[in-house]
């Protein structure tokens, strides 16, 4: 018998993907995998300077709302085309990527991850106190990006190709040169001088796609739900949830992202569904389990150990 | 011979503690030089302030006639001095050859490409056929040739060894040696750092620089070296030496 080719897994599953407005036909399962689709993009982009680089930014919340802003924004007040806004939401997180990769990545360890938190905060405050510009804390509507009729399916085509971009390059990180030194990083800063990288360019060089793909998902994110606030796309939560996936799913890997966003996005909403209350209490002490059992992430349990370790080290090994 | 490294009255400070107190050696090419001095000399400082982990507060560092004083450490390595470190630091999720190709994508950028100068340097370390193994699982003289192994395939023409023999037993130390030798053969000069006088040690340096307590004591063959007074004190002791001249 011949052996499929490497990449038939991948082309299987974006083809599945794609098909799935066709015959998914219930809008709730299809928000609720469209969100999935969304928050991969997010595990994705944070993987590349939090998984492969290992820099724990818990800041990227920061990068998502700057999208959703943009978008809104440059569509409400200077009447652009929402698809120009996303685009001008992309660069503008890359350029504050660079502002605040420059400054938090003279810290390491806990000391970073606190300062991308205040990073984030400064952006949530500066959004909330300009109500002349932003609406302020009431938030405002996001534009649409997509005309009805079958709004769900069109979003859902729209965040697919996003999903397929993130993964391509996830894939050209994971094998690169770049993708090597980011990972020697990762693991120890001095060797990693010693090979002749120079850390803190490398570190910005991930953080901007890193930035611009968080961008891009929350853009569509808040044009989905039609709404930006600063306590939707602006709080902690999402970045949060940004580096759970990656790490939940596997981190530095290509699929860990998608599958942590499989499993965090299915389990919360259950837990939501059934606990109503006390959801957040169920849902932490999952993560607490996984993290315990399965420190190399859901991923984990789809590769033999060998093959595993040499594609990711353990969260373990991510310094902070 | 032309100088590889030259190493001008340099001192550097931490706090109270004068790590390099206005230290002076150079180092030829295709010379095997040898930093030795007992524990705290400050041979790892020594080797840090030449590859940039550490400023000088004094003094001036030259690689092949140019100034590096002050400059960062993947700067140095580009320009070609490579290193281990004392601690040895593999990147214990990646295999053999994807520890070696780190060093080998610099001058390599495609990744085929590296990974092929990355088997060549394992063959030529006799590592060849555990390329595939994971760092993680090496024993320590295996990581501290992996560590080595690094920093040639940097392109490494001055390659820095940071008590590359401690920890081994006298097997796996003679093993090093003989690495050192074909590396001297291959154009790359080496200076090792050691705590102990070593016979295996001394049959492989042209020089020794002697180093305690952050002074220079003495320098020259290994053989005048070992007899020198000053030497001995600073191993053994100056009793020892007031009961050896009696």
């Amino acid at each position: 018998m011949r052996r499929l080719p490497r990449w038939w897994p991948t082309a299987l599953f974006f083809a599945v993907l794609t098909s799935m407005p066709l015959w998914i036909t219930d809008g709730y399962v299809l928000q609720l995998i469209f969100r999935v689709v969304i928050f991969a993009v997010l595990g994705m982009a944070w993987n590349f300077i939090g998984g492969y680089a290992g820099q724990l930014s818990l800041g990227h919340v920061a990068y998502f709302g700057i999208g959703a802003y943009a978008m809104t924004l440059s569509t409400e007040r200077i009447g652009w085309n929402p698809w120009l806004g996303v685009i001008l939401g992309a660069v503008l997180a890359a350029i504050a990527a660079l502002v605040i990769g420059s400054i938090t990545f003279r810290l390491r360890g806990p000391y970073f991850a606190l300062s991308t938190i205040a990073a984030a905060e400064i952006i949530r405050v500066l959004v909330q106190n300009q109500d002349e510009l932003t609406h302020g804390a009431v938030g405002t509507n996001a534009p649409l990006l997509f005309q009805a009729p079958n709004l769900d399916a069109k979003f859902f085509w729209g965040a697919v190709p996003l999903l397929g971009a993130a993964f391509a390059l996830s894939t050209w990180i994971h094998s690169s040169r770049f993708g090597y030194r980011l990972r020697a990083i990762r693991e120890n800063e001095n060797t990693a001088m010693a090979v002749g990288v120079n850390p803190a360019r490398e570190k910005l060089l991930a953080l901007l796609p890193s930035a611009a793909f968080t961008a891009l998902a929350g853009s569509m994110y808040a044009s989905y739900f039609s709404f930006v606030g600063p306590d939707t796309v602006l709080t902690l939560e999402i970045s949060v949830q940004a580096a759970l996936i990656a790490m939940l799913g596997g981190a530095a890997t290509i699929w860990g992202p998608i599958l942590g966003s499989i499993v965090l996005t299915l389990t919360s909403e259950i837990f939501k569904t059934y606990f109503e209350h006390t959801h957040l209490v169920v849902y932490g002490a999952l993560l607490i389990v996984v993290v315990i059992f399965l420190p190399g992430g859901v991923i984990s349990l789809f590769m033999r150990r060998s093959q595993f370790r040499r594609q990711a080290g353990p969260i373990g090994s991510v310094q902070g | 011979m032309a100088r590889i490294l030259e190493f001008e009255k340099v001192s550097k400070r931490f706090g109270g503690l004068l790590a390099t107190n206005d230290v002076s050696f150079h180092v030829d090419d295709g010379e095997v030089v040898f930093l030795i001095g007992p524990n705290g000399a400050g041979k790892t400082t020594v080797f840090n302030l030449i590859t940039g982990f550490v400023k000088p507060d004094a003094g001036i560092i030259r690689f092949a006639g140019q100034d590096i004083t002050g400059g960062e450490p993947y700067e140095a390595t580009r320009l070609g001095i490579g290193r281990t470190f004392q601690v040895v630091q593999p990147l214990a999720a990646l295999t053999m050859r994807e520890n070696v190709m780190l060093g080998t994508f610099l001058q390599h950028p495609r990744r085929k490409d590296a990974a092929d100068r990355a088997d060549q340097v394992l063959e030529f370390m006799g590592m060849r056929s555990r390329a595939d193994q994971l760092a993680s699982g090496l024993p320590l003289a295996q990581r501290k040739l992996l560590e080595v192994a690094r920093a040639i395939g940097t392109g490494a023409k001055l390659l820095l060894l940071d008590e590359v023999m401690a920890g081994l037993n006298p097997r796996e130390a003679e093993e090093v040696v003989g690495l050192i030798r074909r590396l001297r053969e291959f154009g790359i000069t080496s200076v090792g750092g050691v705590e102990h006088i070593m016979r295996i040690v001394m049959s492989l340096a042209s020089r020794v620089v002697v180093l305690d307590q952050g002074r220079k004591i003495a320098e020259g063959p290994p053989a005048e070296v070992v007899h020198d007074p000053k030497v001995v004190e600073a191993y053994l002791g100056s009793k020892f030496v007031a009961e050896a001249k009696r």
